[in-house]
């Protein structure tokens, strides 16, 4: 673990783990939420790849066939995500979070 | 392996996925009855349960089992995908069951309403996600099995597309939801990075073998973000906050679907990822096998397990006191039960899981059972607040009477199931001893807590005065015309569904030895096999 190239890689995942929550936590427009969402994903999908790597063998094949199937759930959530714009444009003509406030927090 | 062998396990899953396929067919050929349709979505989840019912060994049905006897609890060779426990059936039992009764309420939605082939399609689909997350054994495919029941109900909440509240709801879900998953598969890569495997069992016994030696801090952290993630789906303080918006926002069947059915997928999925750890490091307390420097992932689980049980069971109750709207009052009750089920999974013992399991069941019925009142009794009418419910005892004194035995077992009365689960749940904490002794005397604090907001909407449903315009009408809001349903508003489905609970939750209270045993055998299988 003392490995410099493990304490970088585990860094630059962490960090753009970071980028996601922090543009959840402050981004008000829906899309750039779908983004962030995205960007913390691809945290998680760059640790397989990783570890898969850093691993090698029949362990590491593992990891890299996880990080192709989370490749295409991302996709597949995003799409979700969409739709939901799509309709609460329609419902509201506005995507903005911070004016969704019919319901109590 | 021929085909037979492999898929012959997998029929429940097969009728679901196939059910799923015809109903959205059905909405391409324009057959958009929400009679015809909600039909076929019923047949194919009662098909689903009378299977499960006879893989669990219940005799009449024997001749449908479709898992080998051989493989169900067989001890784990290799690292598999998937693995039939008694457990687990026990589990896929219950998810068909709350989609059984919303399904077989939503019967009673009004015939011209937009959307009915989306709305069962999407049901099912969630039900055979709940389904699989119940015969998972590998982490990744738990966490995927978890989004095919996510990603359905986000959509679930706003499937009517023009209800400005519902799609604020699902807009709040799905950004939670996301999150969380997010968190859960980053959760999910650290722990493969540590030991090389995302095989649930191989974690636990690679665990038990070198503790978190060499990487404390992935393993440590990994299991942190786990359990992060899983608390969303769970609806577990601090992780809480948007599921009364949710429940609130979401169309009340819908509601019922996400409280009785959806989130028992994320308590399962404690289930299934936590107990491992801790169970491996009861059998290996003495001489401890750890390598010096590393820690026990198992007591820091329980600890931090056992901490979330007793917030969240607090605050709900505490907050549940406060509301003055009943779907938010019954949001934040079930909050305070997610706490109680998670005791269970704190302490560990195969007395306390079937405790957590039963309170489970319990709580698939009563909550499910009075989300749909309360579904009931706004297509009467009637506001959403709680003391809109004025006289309703007295003007409807069946659907009164019903509603009133499911918040007594949400309160844990005697003589209703709620009784016998937390019984079953404190009493298990207690013989664990230790500080699980304090567990249960929290539990039983919150219980009386609980039983304050209970009494509450009783006073108001049987011996306040009602107000002239409530239940005036009997017409059904929704539709383009008023429509009177059948059984006084309520619809043959809904009252059926309605009447189903009360009378299960009164029978398993009084006589719930036939449940409780099979219940407590497969939770003694689940914890010889180590989780």
């Amino acid at each position: 673990m003392t490995d410099l190239s493990v304490v970088g890689f585990l860094g630059l995942s962490s960090a753009l783990l970071a980028v996601g929550i922090f543009g959840v936590l402050t981004r008000r427009n829906f899309i750039l939420l779908l983004i962030s969402i995205e960007i913390a994903m691809n945290a998680a999908i760059l640790n397989f790849v990783y570890f898969a790597g850093f691993l090698g063998g029949t362990s590491g094949l593992t990891g890299q066939a996880i990080a192709v199937v989370l490749i295409g759930f991302a996709a597949t959530e995003v799409a979700v995500g969409l739709g939901i714009v799509l309709a609460l444009n329609r419902a509201k003509g506005t995507i903005n979070v911070a004016q969704a406030t019919e319901l109590r927090l | 392996m021929d085909l037979q062998s492999f898929a012959g396990p997998f029929v429940p899953e097969i009728v679901l996925l196939a059910a799923t396929l015809l109903v959205f067919l059905l909405d391409v050929v324009r057959v958009r009855d929400n009679e015809i349709v909600g039909a076929v979505a019923l047949g194919s989840v009662v098909l689903a349960l009378l299977l499960v019912l006879a893989d669990l060994g219940f005799a009449p049905l024997a001749v449908l089992a479709t898992v080998p006897s051989s493989s169900i609890d067989a001890s784990v060779t290799g690292a598999p995908l998937y693995s039939f426990t008694s457990l687990g059936l026990v589990f896929q039992g219950l998810f068909l069951l709350a989609a059984l009764l919303v399904c077989l309420a939503s019967l009673s939605r009004p015939k011209d309403e937009r959307g009915a082939p989306i709305f069962y399609g999407l049901l099912l689909l969630a039900t055979l996600g709940m389904v699989l997350v119940a015969i998972a054994s590998d982490l990744i495919f738990l966490l995927l099995a978890i989004e095919l029941v996510s990603v359905p109900t986000y959509l679930l909440v706003a499937y009517s597309r023009r209800d400005a509240r519902a799609l604020e709801a699902a807009m709040k879900f799905y950004i939670i939801g996301a999150l969380s998953t997010t968190l859960s598969f980053f959760g999910a890569s650290l722990l493969y990075g540590a030991y090389g495997t995302t095989n649930l069992h191989a974690l636990a016994t690679a665990e038990a073998a070198a503790g978190t030696a060499g990487y404390p801090v992935l393993v440590l952290l990994g299991y942190g973000f786990l359990i992060a993630g899983l608390a969303f789906k769970a609806t577990l303080v601090p992780f809480h906050a948007w599921a009364v918006d949710v429940y609130d926002g979401a169309p009340t069947d819908v509601t019922a679907f996400l409280a009785g059915g959806s989130k028992k997928v994320g308590l399962f999925a404690f289930f299934l990822v936590f107990l491992a750890p801790i169970l491996f490091v009861r059998t290996m307390a003495s001489g401890s096998p750890f390598v010096t420097g590393s820690v026990a992932v198992g007591p820091v689980l329980q600890i931090t397990l056992a901490f979330l049980a007793v917030v969240t069971m607090t605050l709900g109750n505490v907050l549940a006191l406060l509301q003055k709207e009943m779907k938010r009052m019954l949001a934040y009750s079930s909050i305070s039960q997610a706490g109680y089920m998670l005791i269970g999974i704190a302490v560990g013992t195969a007395p306390a899981l079937a405790g957590a399991t039963l309170q489970i069941l319990a709580h698939v019925l009563m909550k499910t059972g009075a989300f749909l009142v309360v579904g009931a009794v706004a297509a009467l009418g009637v506001g959403p607040l709680i003391d809109d419910y004025k006289g309703l005892g007295q003007k409807r004194p069946l659907l009164g009477v019903a509603f009133g035995l499911m918040l007594l077992s949400l309160a844990g009365v005697p003589l209703t199931v709620g009784f016998v689960s937390k019984f079953v749940l404190f009493s298990a904490a207690v013989q664990a001893k230790g500080y699980f002794v304090w567990l249960a005397v929290a539990g039983l604090l919150n219980s009386a807590l609980s039983v304050f907001y209970y009494a509450r909407v009783l006073k108001v449903l049987f011996f306040d005065v009602a107000e002239p315009r409530a239940l005036a009408t009997g017409a059904v809001v929704g539709g383009s015309e008023p429509e009177i349903l059948p059984v006084g508003g309520l619809g043959y489905g809904r009252a059926a569904a309605i009447a189903l609970v009360a009378v299960v939750v009164v029978v398993l209270g009084v006589y719930p030895q036939p449940v409780l045993g099979a219940i407590q055998n497969a939770a003694q299988h689940f914890v010889n096999l180590g989780g």
